[in-house]
Order: C-alpha cells, then sequence, then structure tokens
C-alpha cells in the first residue's frame, strides 16, 4: 500500500478519491457518500503537501474538530497549518514530508488549536495519492480527535512517574524480588546503599547482598516469610521485619534493618524489601551507651565513695578475726605441751577468713572497674543474693535490715550483671536515706521483693524495693529521674536518672508507686529468658 | 603471751557481745588461749535475757550492732545498777560515739583489727577494777541496810556524832537529855558493828558518797 497510485484500497478516505474526482458525473453515490462522511467520527480531507497545507476538500467532521466549516477551509481563507500548534508544526511538517518524499503513508500525532481557542490532540493518517505536474504532492488523510486518550495516557504517565519518584527519592532501599528471591528492580537508594548499578543485580538472587557468611540463615528467613505470607496474603497486610547485615559491592558489611512485605498483582505474588542502613543509628546507640557507661561508672565510684565507711567497717570484720586467730594459734603453740590441735584450728579459720576479706574486695573491684557494658545470661538467684550482701553492709551501719523475698524457682535472665545490681543498690540506699530523713519515722525495715509477672503475655522479672520513707511528694515525683537534682545534702543526683537509662537499655522501664500505707516502692521489670528461642520478628 | 597474772576471781566471766560470728569465735578463742573464761552472745538481747545482776565480769561490746546498738546497752545497763566494765570495740575510729561511751564511763574503746595484747590487758585490768567495783558495791549495800535499822533519833545522833559533835552539843541541838543521847550512840555503834569513833565517821562518808 506504498505506491501512490494504487487505487481502491481498504481505507474509507481513500475510497473517497474516485467519487471526489468525478463528483459531477455520480450525483447519487455523491449523496451517499456525503452521509458516509458526515458520519465519520473525524474530518477527511485532501490537500497540497505545501506550507500550511491548503485544502480543497474537507468532510463535515471539521466543525466539530475545530470549529470551521467547509467552505472556511476549501476556500482557503484558513490554511490547516494555522490551526497547527507552533510547538508541533515543525514535526509535523517534517514526517509528512519525509513519508511524502518516500511516497509512504504518515501517521501523526500533534496539537491544534480550534476557532474558539481550545487546545485539541489529533491523530492523523495520510498518504500521497497524486503527483502534480508542478511537483507537489496531492495528500489524502483523515484526522481524529484524541484528546481523551492523551489525557488519561498523560495521567497514567504521570503517575507511574509519581510513583517511581517516591520510590527513588526514599531514604530506604526499595528492592523488589519475584518468589525465588531474583531481584526485579533496585531504586536509587538501593544503588547508593549497596554500590551496584541495577543491571548488576537485577536477576541475581537478593541474598547476594547480604555476606556470605550470612546467608544461609537469610535463605531460611527468607523461606520463613514466604510460607507465613502464603495463608495470609488474601486481604490482611503483613510484613516481617529483622536487623541484618549489608553487603556492599566492595565486600564491606554494613548493619541494616530488612522489612519484608508481599505484593501481590494480578499475574503472581512478588516481594518488597525495604532496607534500612542502620549504620549511623547504630553508631549513635553506641555513643549513649558509652556516656551511659561513664555516668555509671562515675555513679558506681560516687555510690562506694558515700559507702566506704561500711565497706571498712566490713573488711575490718574479716581482718579482726584473722587477727585474733593468729594470736590464738600462738598462744596454744606456746604452750607446754603445745596445744597442736586448736593451733591448727586457729589457722584453718585464719585462712577462711582471709578469704571473706579477698571476697570483700572482688565485689568493691567489680563496682569500680570501669568496663563495657556486657549482657549475659545468668541466674537470678545469685544476683540478688550478691548486690542484698553488698547493701546489707550498708544497712548494718545504718540500723537497717534488709528483708528478702526471693522465690525459689525464678527464670535466667539476660543482663549486665554489675549495672542490675548497681541500680538495686541505689534504690536500696535512696530507700534507707529516704527513712532516715524523716525525723518521725522509726522503721528499720526495707524490704527487697523479687517476682515474675506476666505482662501482655511475656514473663518478667519483677524486682521491687519496698520503703516505709515519707513516699514520693508530687513535687518530687516531676524532677524525679532529672541528673543533678537531689533531695539528699550530699550525693550527685544521678542514681535514678543512671539506674532509669540501665534499665532502658535492658528493655525494661524503672517506676515507682507510693504505697497504700506508708513509704514508695521503686520497681524495675527485666524480659525473663523464655524456652522458646525468639526470632525477632514483628508483625503488624 | 601473758601479760600480768592478776588472778580472775571465781566466778568472773568476760560477756562478748558481737553480730559478727568470725569475730566471735575469733576472741572466743583468744581468750580460750589465755585461759579467761567467757561467754559469746550474738547480740545484746541475748545477752540482756540471761542477765540477772549477779554476774560479775566485764562485757567487750562491737558498738555497731543490728537492733541495740553497743550504747544503747550501755545505757540499760547503767539503768540496771550494773558495775560490769564495758569494754567497746568499733570498726571505725568514731570520736562522738567513743566520747559518748567514755562519759558513760566505759573502760576502753578499742578499734579494730584490735591489738590482742593490748585486748587482754584490758579486760584483765577490767576483771580487777569490777573485783574492786564489787566489792565496794556489796559494803554500800551492807552498809545501807545497818543504816536502815537506825531509828529516826537514832539516825539524827548518827549524823551528828558524825560531824564530830560531843554528847552535850549533841543534846543541845537536839533538845533531848545527854543521858538520852548516850543510849542512842551505843545503839548507833551496835547496829552499826562500829568500834570506834573513826569508823563511825567512815560509814557516814561512805554513805554519802
Amino acid at each position: 500500500m506504498t505506491e501512490p497510485n494504487q487505487r481502491h484500497e481498504s481505507s474509507p478516505v481513500e475510497t473517497l478519491k474516485q467519487p471526489l474526482q468525478g463528483k459531477t458525473h455520480l450525483p447519487v453515490s455523491a449523496s451517499r457518500l456525503e452521509t458516509l462522511l458526515q458520519n465519520l467520527p473525524g474530518m477527511a480531507y485532501r490537500c497540497l503537501n505545501r506550507a500550511h497545507w491548503p485544502m480543497d476538500f474537507v468532510s463535515d467532521g471539521c466543525v466539530e474538530l475545530c470549529g470551521y466549516h467547509r467552505f472556511e477551509i476549501e476556500n482557503q481563507s484558513v490554511l490547516w497549518g494555522d490551526f497547527t500548534h507552533p510547538e508541533d508544526i515543525q514535526e509535523v511538517e517534517r514526517k509528512v514530508k519525509a513519508a511524502a518524499n518516500r511516497q509512504q503513508p504518515f501517521e501523526v500525532e500533534y496539537r491544534i488549536i480550534t476557532k474558539d481557542g481550545t487546545q485539541k490532540w489529533v491523530w492523523e493518517r495520510g498518504r500521497v495519492v497524486d503527483i502534480r505536474d508542478d511537483g507537489i504532492a496531492v495528500l489524502e488523510g483523515f484526522i481524529t480527535d484524541i484528546t481523551d486518550r492523551k489525557l488519561s495516557e498523560a495521567a497514567s504517565i504521570h503517575a507511574n512517574a509519581f510513583a517511581q519518584a517516591v520510590v527513588d527519592s526514599a531514604i530506604e532501599a526499595v528492592i523488589t524480588v519475584d518468589n525465588q528471591g531474583r531481584i526485579e528492580s533496585f531504586n536509587h537508594a538501593a544503588q547508593n546503599m549497596f554500590d551496584f548499578l541495577p543491571e548488576e543485580v537485577i536477576g541475581n538472587q537478593c541474598r547476594t547482598l547480604i555476606p556470605a557468611t550470612d546467608s544461609r540463615e537469610f535463605d531460611q528467613f527468607f523461606k520463613h516469610c514466604l510460607s507465613h505470607f502464603r495463608p495470609i496474603l488474601q486481604g490482611k497486610k503483613t510484613s516481617i521485619g529483622r536487623e541484618i547485615n549489608g553487603n556492599k559491592k566492595m565486600g564491606a558489611v554494613f548493619p541494616a534493618h530488612l522489612t519484608i512485605s508481599p505484593v501481590q498483582d494480578e499475574i503472581e505474588t512478588k516481594y518488597l524489601l525495604l532496607v534500612r542502613d542502620l549504620t549511623e543509628q547504630k553508631a549513635t546507640e553506641k555513643e549513649a551507651r558509652d556516656q551511659r557507661e561513664l555516668l555509671a561508672h562515675a555513679d558506681r565510684l560516687n555510690t562506694l565513695g558515700e559507702m566506704t565507711a561500711g565497706i571498712a567497717h566490713e573488711i575490718n570484720q574479716p581482718l579482726t578475726a584473722i587477727s585474733m586467730y593468729a594470736n590464738s594459734g600462738l598462744g596454744f603453740l606456746d604452750r607446754s605441751p603445745a596445744n597442736l590441735g586448736r593451733a591448727r584450728e586457729a589457722l584453718n579459720k585464719l585462712s577462711e577468713q582471709a578469704h571473706r576479706a579477698g571476697a570483700i574486695i572482688e565485689r568493691m573491684q567489680q563496682m569500680t572497674r570501669p568496663r563495657d557494658s556486657k549482657q549475659e545470661i545468668v541466674h537470678c538467684e545469685p544476683l540478688i543474693r550478691e548486690v542484698h550482701k553488698l547493701a546489707e553492709v550498708e544497712a548494718q551501719s545504718r540500723n537497717f535490715i534488709i528483708v528478702l523475698d526471693l522465690p525459689s524457682a525464678l527464670p535466667k535472665v539476660r543482663c549486665d550483671p554489675i549495672q542490675i545490681q548497681q541500680v538495686i543498690l541505689n534504690l536500696l540506699r535512696n530507700g534507707m536515706e529516704s527513712m532516715e530523713s524523716a525525723a518521725s519515722i522509726r522503721e528499720h525495715e526495707i524490704i527487697l521483693s523479687v517476682k515474675v509477672v506476666e505482662l501482655s503475655g511475656d514473663k518478667r522479672l519483677k524486682v521491687s524495693i519496698i520503703d516505709k520513707g515519707p513516699g514520693i511528694s508530687d513535687q518530687i515525683a516531676k524532677q524525679l529521674y532529672q541528673p543533678f537534682t537531689t533531695t539528699k545534702s550530699s550525693g550527685m543526683g544521678l542514681g535514678l536518672s543512671i539506674s532509669r537509662s540501665i534499665i532502658f537499655a535492658h528493655d525494661g522501664i524503672l517506676e515507682f508507686t507510693n504505697n497504700p500505707s506508708k513509704g514508695a516502692t521503686f520497681y524495675f521489670t527485666l524480659p525473663a529468658l523464655s524456652t522458646v528461642n525468639d526470632l525477632g520478628t514483628n508483625e503488624d | 603471751m601473758k601479760i600480768n597474772n592478776i588472778p580472775i576471781q571465781h566466778q568472773q566471766k568476760v560477756f562478748i557481745i558481737d553480730d559478727d560470728i568470725a569475730v566471735r569465735d575469733a576472741m572466743s578463742m583468744l581468750l580460750d588461749s589465755e585461759d579467761i573464761p567467757h561467754i559469746c552472745f550474738k547480740s545484746a538481747h541475748d545477752f540482756l535475757k540471761t542477765h540477772d545482776g549477779t554476774q560479775s565480769g566485764c562485757l567487750v561490746l562491737d558498738i555497731r550492732m543490728p537492733d541495740m546498738t553497743g550504747l544503747e546497752l550501755q545505757q540499760t545497763m547503767s539503768n540496771l545498777d550494773s558495775v560490769l566494765p564495758i569494754i567497746f570495740i568499733t570498726g571505725h575510729g568514731d570520736i562522738p560515739m567513743a566520747v559518748e561511751a567514755m562519759r558513760y564511763g566505759a573502760v576502753d574503746f578499742l578499734r579494730k583489727p584490735i591489738k590482742e595484747s593490748i585486748l587482754i590487758e584490758r579486760i584483765r585490768e577490767a576483771l580487777e577494777t569490777e573485783t574492786t567495783l564489787q566489792s565496794r558495791k556489796s559494803r554500800r549495800e551492807k552498809l545501807d541496810a545497818q543504816i536502815g535499822t537506825l531509828t529516826d533519833r537514832e539516825f539524827q545522833v548518827f549524823e551528828q556524832v558524825a560531824q564530830g559533835h560531843a554528847n552535850k552539843t549533841i543534846a543541845l541541838v537536839l533538845g533531848i537529855s545527854e543521858r538520852t543521847v548516850e543510849v542512842h550512840r551505843s545503839q548507833v555503834m551496835k547496829k552499826l558493828q562500829a568500834r570506834n569513833l573513826a569508823q563511825v565517821v567512815r560509814m557516814h562518808m561512805e554513805s554519802q558518797s
């Protein structure tokens, strides 16, 4: 259909050519054609391929299309090129000319401006039907309004572009994978985070983005996610998150958080991987931890400094006994005959007391040594008993009794034992001091109680320190946890704020409540270790 | 290690009161090695339960103990008219406490760890002091009892005699006859078992102290 002289083609416009050329000869046919042309959803035309395309025939559709009547166009008082949008006309001219030169049909989309100034998108298809003697081509074709289609197309392009822009401007890496874990898309943030270009990773397994040492575990996790999503894909939104290590192209490893959620389109389920780089967050957390560690150490030194009288007393006891046993031993040896049995007894007991003194010093040193916070899995009972012993030194010299309420079967907890002991010691000392501060209070008993409680399904260890002091007034409560505020005459006012941040770092909360009778109870909870190994997943 | 060999009186014991079991045991062994009779208590309350005023000896007390401190026990003993000397032991050179303890008549105040030779020496001294105090106390109790048997008139004569007044003066002061004074005077001498005037004067002085 590329030959200009090939007539009788199937296009309706081409079939117009014969009757138009000989309309005087075939009036009946002409009238039938008129009707046909009037009903066309657009405008058929014939024009010369010259500047602005002067037309000598147009169909009635021209009114609806551009607002001008046939005769206005056919007598060439307006030219088609006048309607064509100035921004588009050159392009249309170029395409038509090119097609005409190759004697091929052309198809163009462009904008016109109608008589009333409205802008419309049109689609035009035409071809050369004749070449005049002067070499100018005669074109015939059809033009129709495609504004509606263009607008919806633009809207859809806009929407897609917007979605893509959102994905690309996201700080999180957005990666989609198929159900085999093969990467299908990789946004800008992902490219920056992993230093890969999309073409380097698309089609690869997503496990290439994590260190090889973690890949086994990651595969299991991915499988776990897929089997977890399957039954609840219908309707409910779901996602699973966990911390992972990311692996950059050059091998650098960084901490990250990964969230996987399923995305269902008409054909299949894909998976959306959101990766957030935690490097900075981890650094900030470490800095905060270091700060807390420093303050906690300062607080321990301060606490022990305040406790020196009690500690001296505690160490003096075994030293006194040691010295006496030594002298007794000498006394028994000096007898005639020497009492060897009792001398031996004295030496054995002396040795025991030396170890007792050593143990006290060891406890002190543990508290004073600067150290990194180290969480480990510990048994509750020895932890509590040890701090009870340490606090008793203080309690005795202040004429207090610490009542220990310790059930036999306690779970293990993951914690930094020194820090937890520090908190308990702080709270016990605060309790004793508050009871001493009120002259009217003649109580000398403070309770250290440990229980297992259930908080929204989780087992937690609850440690309470119950005093019978004046309680916490609203005034004091307001700035209770603020560092460097204190109600005591001596003291830095660090104890409670440190204690609170220590407990917070242990995934717990330190709180207080005034007792119904008198005094206050300070308590904190720590997650108790359950037998089920926690996968570290969360669902929403 | 024998420091001085002042004989320990029959029945005399050292009462060791300390809440620390090791210190208590070590001190007990130390006194064993010195053959000093003693008995240990873990608290002031335990000691008071057995105390009936007849015990003889001295106390070795830790000044800081739960329940009842050494100072509180000292007060209690003083209220009970006890003459048992008290040696205080402390882990701290707590000056205000020491001052208070000494003011209420503590024999000594020793710091832990204690030099054993000094402790033994002080214990022996305290036991000796207690012997003196006990005999003075029993003499005084006997005297008080004897004075208690005097009639009012006899007591008046006793006081006048002790002040060195002659019978004539006494008769004038009390407004009775010289003969009557003589009768009362001989009754006083008899009841107090005094052999001469000097003894009467000394007894009066002792009863006033």
